[in-house]
Order: C-alpha cells, then sequence, then structure tokens
C-alpha cells in the first residue's frame, strides 16, 4: 500500500515537473446527451477535434493519426453455447464475461496495425481484440484471451447487433490540424454513460488523449414506463391488466351487435 | 411507422406488430381460441425475446379473452362457480409457472423448454383435433349423424372423491380434476404466453361433460383470470410485460376478432376444427425444425438482470 502510495507521489512529480506537452487535443462532441424517445431509431455522435501546437514545436512531415474509441457502459453477459444432445440443440456450456463494454466503436484514421504497435494497443485497450474480458470467477479463466470461441463468439454476436463496431478509415482530416468523424448508435444501444476517448498518434507514438462523455437515457414516457416496470411491478402490472380489461370492454361495446 | 418499445429496447414496426396482433385476433375470433399460441411464436420469430413476448402475450390474452367473455356474460352462457374453482387454481398454477419462468430463464433454458413444450402440447393438440374433424368430415359425408354425448356417460373423473355441485352445468363431479386442470393450464398459460383454451375446451367437455354451450364462456373467464394474475406475476418478478407492445397488439386483436368471428360463423364446425388443427400443427412442426436442424449460429448472449443500469 504504502509503496502504491510512494509510486502514486513519484508519478505526481513526474507529471508536475515534465515539459508541457507539445501536442494538445481540443475535443467537442455534436451532443452530450443522446435521448430515447418513442421514435428513437438510432442517432449518429459526430466528434470534431483540433490539434494545437504550442509555438515551440517545429512542424514535421509527418501527419497525425487519431483513434477515437467510445465505449458504452459496462455490463455482466453470458455467453452460450448449443450442443446436440439426443438430437435436439440446446445450450450447453457457458462463459460469464463480467464488466465489458455493452456498446464498443472504434474509428481511425488508418488501420489500428499502421496507427501503433501491438504493445500501445494492448495497454491502452484500444480494438475488440485488446479490450480485456474478465471472466466470472465460477468459470474457471481468469479473464478469456483472443483465440477464446467464447470471447470470439461474443464480439461476432455484438458486431451483427451493430453494437461492436470499427470503421478503419472513419476519421477523417478536413485539414492538416483538424479532424472529425461520427459513431453511428444504432437503436438497441443500452442507456447509460459512454466514455468518448480521443488518442493523438504520430509515428505511433501517442502523443495526447482525450476523454469525454456522453449520456444516453430514455426521456418522457420511455423512462417513466420503465423505470416503473422495474421499481414497481406490481403497480406497472396491474395497469396492464386494467388496460387490457378496459380495451376488451371497449371492443365489445364498439362492435356490439345485440 | 417506427416505434420504440421501452421494455424490450428496441424499435419496431408498430405497423407490422398490429397487422400481426389483427390477423392473430382475426384467427382467434374465427376459431373461438385465445390465440396467444400463435402470437408469442409470432412474436419470437420477429426478433423479440421470448421472455418479453410470453410475458406481453399474456396482457393481450386478458383483452380478447374479457372482451369475449363479457359477450358470454351477456348471454349468461357461464358457469360462474366452475369458473371460480378454476380461476382460484389457475391463479396457483401461473404462480408456480411465473416460477419457473424465471427459474429456467437464470439458467438459460428458457427458450428450449417454451419450444419443448410448444412441440408436445401443439403437436399432441393438433393431432387429436385433425383425426377428430376429419373422422367428423367422413361422418357427415356419409350420411352419419354425428355419435350424440349421452348425459348419464360418466368416465374416472366421476369417481373421485370432494364432490362438488354445478347447477349451471348440471354437473355433480369431483373438485380434484377441476383444481388439477386449472392448475395444469395456469402452469403453461404463464410458461408459454397462451391461453391455454385450445386444451381447456377439450379437457372441461371430454373429462369433466360440462355442456358445450357453457363451456367457451366458462373457460374465457378461467382464461381472463389467470392471465391477469400472471400478467401481474410477471411483472413484478420478471419486469419482461412491454406495455406498449401489449396495446398495440391488444388493439389489433380486439379488431381482428370481431371479423374473425362473422366470418367464423358461416363456416362449419367440423372444417374450422380441421383448419385449426392444421394452423396448430404447424406452429409445432415449425418449433420442431428449429430444435432438431444444425443452428447456423451456435452461441448467444444474455445479458444478466440487475446491472448497471
Amino acid at each position: 500500500m504504502t509503496r502504491l502510495a510512494a509510486l502514486l507521489v513519484f508519478w505526481g512529480v513526474a507529471f508536475a515537473t515534465a515539459p508541457v506537452r507539445a501536442e494538445q487535443l481540443i475535443v467537442a462532441l455534436s451532443a452530450e446527451e443522446v435521448r430515447i424517445t418513442s421514435n428513437f431509431t438510432g442517432t449518429s455522435i459526430t466528434v470534431f477535434g483540433a490539434i494545437e501546437r504550442d509555438a515551440a514545436t517545429v512542424s514535421r512531415a509527418e501527419f497525425y493519426d487519431v483513434v477515437v474509441s467510445v465505449k458504452g457502459p459496462a455490463e455482466t453477459v453470458v455467453t452460450r453455447r448449443k450442443d446436440r444432445f439426443v438430437g435436439i440443440w440446446l445450450n450447453n456450456a457457458s462463459r460469464t464475461f463480467v464488466n465489458i463494454p455493452s456498446f464498443y466503436a472504434v474509428n481511425a484514421s488508418r488501420p489500428l496495425s499502421e496507427v501503433t504497435t501491438p504493445q500501445i494497443l494492448k495497454r491502452f485497450q484500444i480494438g475488440s481484440d485488446n479490450l480485456v474480458f474478465p471472466v466470472s470467477a465460477d468459470d474457471g479463466a481468469e479473464r478469456a484471451g483472443p483465440d477464446d470461441d467464447f470471447r470470439k463468439a461474443f464480439i461476432r454476436l455484438k458486431q451483427q447487433d451493430g453494437l461492436y463496431r470499427s470503421e478503419a478509415y472513419g476519421v477523417k482530416f478536413p485539414g492538416t490540424e483538424i479532424f472529425q468523424t461520427a459513431v453511428q448508435i444504432p437503436a438497441n444501444v443500452p442507456v447509460g454513460r459512454y466514455v468518448v476517448t480521443v488518442y493523438l498518434f504520430r509515428d505511433g507514438a501517442m502523443l495526447a488523449s482525450d476523454q469525454s462523455e456522453i449520456r444516453i437515457s430514455k426521456m418522457g414516457f420511455e423512462q417513466f414506463t420503465f423505470d416503473l416496470a422495474h421499481n414497481q411491478g406490481l403497480i406497472y402490472g396491474l395497469i396492464c391488466v386494467i388496460l387490457a380489461v378496459f380495451t376488451g370492454w371497449l371492443a365489445g361495446v364498439i362492435f356490439r351487435r345485440d | 411507422m417506427q416505434i420504440y418499445l421501452p421494455i424490450a429496447e428496441m424499435p419496431v414496426n408498430m405497423f407490422i406488430i398490429f397487422g400481426m396482433g389483427g390477423a392473430v385476433g382475426f384467427l382467434s375470433g374465427l376459431f373461438g381460441v385465445g390465440g396467444g399460441f400463435l402470437l408469442t411464436p409470432l412474436l419470437i420469430f420477429s426478433g423479440i425475446s421470448p421472455a418479453v413476448a410470453v410475458a406481453s402475450t399474456t396482457a393481450q390474452v386478458v383483452a380478447s379473452s374479457s372482451s369475449a367473455a363479457i359477450t358470454y356474460y351477456r348471454r349468461r352462457m357461464i358457469d360462474m362457480k366452475l369458473a371460480g374453482v378454476l380461476v382460484a387454481s389457475g391463479v396457483v398454477g401461473s404462480s408456480i409457472g411465473v416460477g419457473i419462468f424465471s427459474l429456467l430463464r437464470r439458467w438459460g433454458q428458457l427458450d428450449l423448454v417454451i419450444a419443448l413444450c410448444y412441440v408436445t402440447f401443439l403437436g399432441l393438440v393438433g393431432g387429436l383435433m385433425l383425426t377428430e374433424s376429419i373422422r367428423a368430415m367422413i361422418n357427415a359425408r356419409k350420411g352419419r349423424p354425428a355419435p350424440l354425448r349421452r348425459p348419464g356417460q360418466h368416465n374416472w373423473a366421476h369417481g373421485l372423491p370432494f364432490k362438488m355441485r354445478f347447477k349451471r352445468s348440471k354437473l355433480y363431479v369431483s373438485v380434484i380434476p377441476i383444481i388439477a386442470i386449472g392448475v395444469g393450464i395456469g402452469i403453461l398459460g404463464s410458461l408459454l404466453g397462451i391461453g391455454g383454451g385450445f386444451i381447456l375446451v377439450p379437457a372441461l367437455i371430454y373429462l369433466l361433460r360440462v355442456p358445450t354451450n357453457i363451456v367457451i364462456g366458462t373457460s374465457l373467464i378461467q382464461m381472463t383470470g389467470t392471465m391477469a394474475v400472471a400478467t401481474v406475476l410477471q411483472s413484478t418478478s420478471n419486469h419482461t410485460v412491454d406495455g406498449v407492445l401489449a396495446l398495440i397488439l391488444m388493439v389489433g386483436g380486439v379488431i381482428g376478432a370481431q371479423f374473425g368471428a362473422r366470418v367464423g360463423a358461416h363456416v362449419r364446425g367440423d372444417q374450422l376444427r380441421a383448419m385449426l388443427a392444421i394452423l396448430v400443427l404447424g406452429v409445432g412442426i415449425r418449433f420442431f425444425v428449429d430444435l432438431v436442424h444444425t443452428p447456423a449460429e451456435l452461441f448467444s448472449l444474455a445479458t444478466l438482470a440487475g446491472d448497471t443500469r
């Protein structure tokens, strides 16, 4: 514990005394809040940014690379595999992934392998192959490596649902020091806090990064219904029954023949 | 027009769902069944999770069966005492059913059990109905009168103890088979999102000898009561009743049912039963094929409840 504290102090000192970084990122989002209403069919969030250099930094010939990742709220997911059992396909083996992003999008100006080294990608968990997949304690292994079948299936299924996505050339540079990208948010997106991280690279080295947040939440009627159903299930159920009986009665009155 | 379902957490095309409700309502009015056994599979096949499909159909069945029950009540074609016993035991059954539902969902075997139950019950009932209606059709063609039921005829169900008198049905029978039927339908109904009319009506006719003119109204009361309780239980324990989805289905369903009932009045009984049997068998076969056919995707994801939402 004391060693950790010492390390933290050392870090703090090191950062405080280090010279100001040459490049700085200025990031703006098209929306900081996404509202899910009854006509919600998905949306797109545009991330704008500028790379600001101080006067002392000489302009160099190499181009910048920008990677933008959007991570949704963490969730716990059971991945199940079907096996044939007396001729019938049924869920058999399963693996529970704990605290993995429910949504993950990564847009880059070039394919990630060209932007930087695998080590850096791994360290900052950039790209779905480099995310850490912690496994529930009762499933044996502590975390699932990139070759794990369940992990691969998880990513494949998430991609099919549009919840895990990547665009290798998704970040555009309208000017040499200005970039922009659009991240598609599908309609089946989970609600919660989303973290947008922008990484700036040059020559494979990470120069700067910036983090901002988006809130995706249900609004108005959708929020009210969801809350009621989850917190006041009894009242919600009774309302549904009253609604059903009323609909039935009303139909009887309207279509009455005798 | 796309509309976002707050509990299913996905947008659906409102008119497609409305059309589904209407089409199933039409068939249910035509055949005099609840239609839950058609609606739940339709919703599942269209991408709504089985848990939400079953629970929301439960609410829809309340609407369609209460609508019809009111009509029968007005015509005094209901044995209220028999319906009371059936509802009471149905409530017990649906509590058990909802419990099993939550348990299976946690184990990841809900879809399998729903499919297996559909195959078994639809296959059985569809098969029986088909043979019965074909026999009736052959008899009709040969000019033989349909075998009449003798009122004094009794079976094993009438020899059991704890007898109770049901004046409206002109019955004096043991409550044991009645309670057994009620509990059984309650379990099946809440587990599968069906009213269970297509099992309940034959059971009441053949097992208890309830007169045919009273049986439909009585079973409608049982379905309304049992499914209303199932809806509340699903809401409190599984939180999977989507009110928006259910409302669209209800409105489509009750409208469709009115037209179905009008058409049904012009079709012969045995032909109607044969058509219904083929429909029931078809749905059963569809579930069976899904069970044995090698799926394109072996893996599936399930988000655990109680998350950071």
